[in-house]
């Protein structure tokens, strides 16, 4: 009975196949609600911004709710802010040029540390990165005052390149320890390989070991870059000379307006401006930042 | 034509030599004292179990570790202190250690690139050693693109474009699956043929070694246990660890006991071939005898009993698992003499293939 059952279903089967329309899961439903309204929440904040920086000048004292400019989209904002000091280009200078010194800077150091952390044997080694971690807990805030005596014994208080030390210096933990790490990651016998080959020193790093480690090394640089770019804290009590401020400090600058009033409209406008290098630098290298260049080296 | 190939192979056999080669890694001493003489053109394979140091003992030979005290010696010249890249050597990796950023060409050249040589010379050199390997098609994927066979060619291309004086395998086939491996191992023992470079392999596995090696070294706990062609270990083994680690499946170690006309095993006298250093009658001694060796004894004649545990049917060959006396014991026999479960055979061996050990588990000679 169930062989003839059997048989039936088969020929039906192959007479045409059943139709699937794939099954509703609730679970899926959750999932995409939920990832909807989380990205929601992280969009929204952003989407303020950039709308409220389009405001008139008199609606932008106004409370901030709708946030979209109800009488017609200006850039007043961003001529006051365009005005404020010297250009809003020399302001995005300095910022580029702190951003840009720290990160390149963070990279060659970790990058030759977390090598040497790696691979070489030296004494003390666990003890010595112990001690580097463990400097990510002191908070930078209760260090900002020496920082700034060490800075002006060596005459660089307010001067961006100080800036970059400074930076550097709180960025160099974690990017050693994401350089240790990703030099970890690279077998040993890629390294053996290439002496095989004759590879000594520099070339080591920059030739073999480099393209392996390059998805940490734009992580590191990446985070360096965004952390240098954003800071606000140490650049306002280290920069005392306005046309070396760098973005961040340019916003509270630029936010006292007439008589003590607080001009949104300009800093909504500086915000949007300084997302948006951010934003193009993670586009760019969101792929090597997530790719994993060993794969394929062993089985 | 035949006399350029002939010429070339004269110059490319280079030798190689350990004089007392010892290493430790903290206290822990890895390899003892290790002497071996390596003609040029040999193809010579490490073996022993995990642990044994022979891969240690290849990478002192690459000079990827130091040694602790010896000389390394590569076509008479000492190059114990010398980098790996000046030794004359190339070898080849267990998980293939391909530039994962390069190409298959690139990978084959880098070391050429290094040493400084033309793009022309590079680009020539790595044609010859596609074509020979076959991968002319696949020059410019990357080893992520490759299957785990291919990868292993562009390994083994990578260390003869180096055109070294010895090659070095440190177990290249271990990660390929069963069928690749015995394809990869005909290639390679073809590759030896056509290049006639000495060739340095190690493996635990011993079909690899049996199959490839003109000369094998059976390595244990960082020392020499024997070297010798494979016949040789196999027909002719130094001492049990040889006799027990080359064949498959293993030596049959029984106790016996010395007696006038040979030795007694299970109660039954067996024949043995002449020995020099014979030690009196009623010493006790293993004896080893190998699964092959065993044969039905004639009806009526005296003969060991063996209890048949289980058995093994392999389409060429038949294997019975059993007892003799309280050791386990496995014999090869033809398809038509399997038995049941605890059934007796009558068994027989040859004198020529009984070998004797004394209570050091040496060679009786």
């Amino acid at each position: 009975m169930n062989a003839v059952t059997f048989s039936d279903q088969a020929m039906a089967a192959s007479a045409a196949p059943t139709q699937r329309k794939g099954r509703l899961r609730y679970h899926t439903l959750i999932f995409h609600a939920t990832s909807v309204l989380v990205a929601l929440l992280f969009l929204a904040p952003l989407v303020w911004v950039v709308l409220s920086s389009f405001r008139s000048p008199a609606e932008s004292t106004q409370p901030p709710i709708p946030p979209w400019p109800m009488d017609g989209f200006s850039i007043s904002s961003y001529d006051r802010l365009e005005n404020f000091g010297q250009s809003v280009l020399h302001y995005s200078g300095n910022s580029l040029f702190v951003a840009v010194g720290t990160s390149m800077l963070t990279i060659v150091v970790s990058l030759l540390a977390g090598y040497g952390f790696s691979r070489y044997r030296f004494p003390l080694k666990g003890l010595a990165f112990v001690l580097i971690l463990s400097t990510m807990m002191i908070p930078f805030q209760s260090i900002l005052t020496p920082l700034f005596l060490l800075l002006a014994k060596m005459g660089l208080q307010n001067t961006l390149i100080g800036l970059v030390f400074i930076y550097t210096t709180l960025q160099l933990p974690f990017s050693v320890f994401m350089m240790r790490n990703a030099f970890d990651a690279v077998p040993k016998e890629i390294e053996e390989a290439a002496r095989m080959d004759g590879v000594k020193g520099w070339r080591m790093l920059v030739q073999v070991m480099g393209p392996l480690v390059l998805p940490g090394v734009v992580t590191v640089g990446l985070f360096a870059f965004l952390n240098a770019w954003n800071e606000f804290l140490a650049a306002l009590v280290l920069l005392t000379d306005q046309s070396k401020f760098t973005l961040p400090v340019l916003m509270t600058a630029v936010q006292h307006g007439r008589y003590g009033s607080v001009d949104w409209g300009a800093v909504q406008a500086g915000v949007t401006l300084m997302m948006i290098p951010c934003m193009i630098l993670f586009l760019i290298l969101q792929r090597s930042y997530i790719r994993g260049l060993t794969a394929g080296a062993v089985k | 034509m035949n006399e350029q190939v002939n010429l070339q192979r004269i110059q490319r056999q280079a030798g190689l030599c350990l004089r007392r080669v010892s290493k430790s890694f903290g206290s822990v001493e890895v390899i003892r004292d290790v002497d071996l003489d390596i003609e040029g053109g040999e193809f010579v394979v490490f073996v022993g179990p995990s642990g044994c140091g022979k891969s240690t003992l290849l990478r002192l030979i690459a000079g990827l570790e130091e040694v602790t005290s010896g000389d390394v010696l590569i076509a008479g010249k000492d190059v114990t202190e010398e980098d790996p890249s000046d030794r004359g050597i190339a070898m080849v990796f267990q998980t293939y250690a391909l530039y994962p950023h390069m190409t298959v060409a690139q990978n084959m050249g880098f070391g050429l690139k290094v040493a400084g040589r033309s793009k022309t010379e590079v680009e020539e050199k790595v044609g010859q050693a596609a074509d020979v390997l076959q991968l002319n098609d696949y020059l410019d994927r990357r080893p992520g693109q490759l299957s785990g066979g291919q990868r292993q060619r562009v390994a083994i291309g990578r260390a003869i474009v180096r055109d070294p004086d010895v090659f070095l395998f440190d177990e290249p086939l271990s990660n390929l699956d069963a069928e690749l491996r015995v394809d990869m191992r005909i290639e390679i023992a073809r590759l030896h043929q056509k290049l006639g470079n000495t060739m340095i392999y190690v493996t635990h596995d011993q079909t690899e070694a049996m199959t490839l090696a003109d000369k094998i070294v059976v390595l244990r706990a960082g020392r020499i246990e024997q070297v010798g062609s494979p016949s040789t270990l196999y027909d002719d083994p130094d001492n049990m660890f040889v006799g027990g680690f080359i064949g498959s499946p293993k030596m049959n170690f029984m106790d016996g006991v010395m007696r006038q006309n040979g030795v007694e095993v299970a109660g039954v006298i067996l024949q043995t071939r002449p020995i020099t250093n014979r030690p009196a009658d009623g010493t006790p001694v293993h004896v080893g005898i190998r699964p092959e060796h065993w044969r039905l004894a004639e009806e009526g004649k005296t003969a060991v009993p063996f209890k048949v545990g289980f058995s093994e049917f392999l389409g060429g060959a038949s294997y019975l698992y059993g007892t003799i006396g309280e050791k386990s014991c496995t014999v090869n026999v033809e398809r038509e003499a399997i038995s049941e479960r605890g059934s007796v055979l009558n068994l027989m061996a040859d004198a020529d293939h009984i070998c004797l050990f004394d209570q050091n588990e040496r060679r009786i000679r």
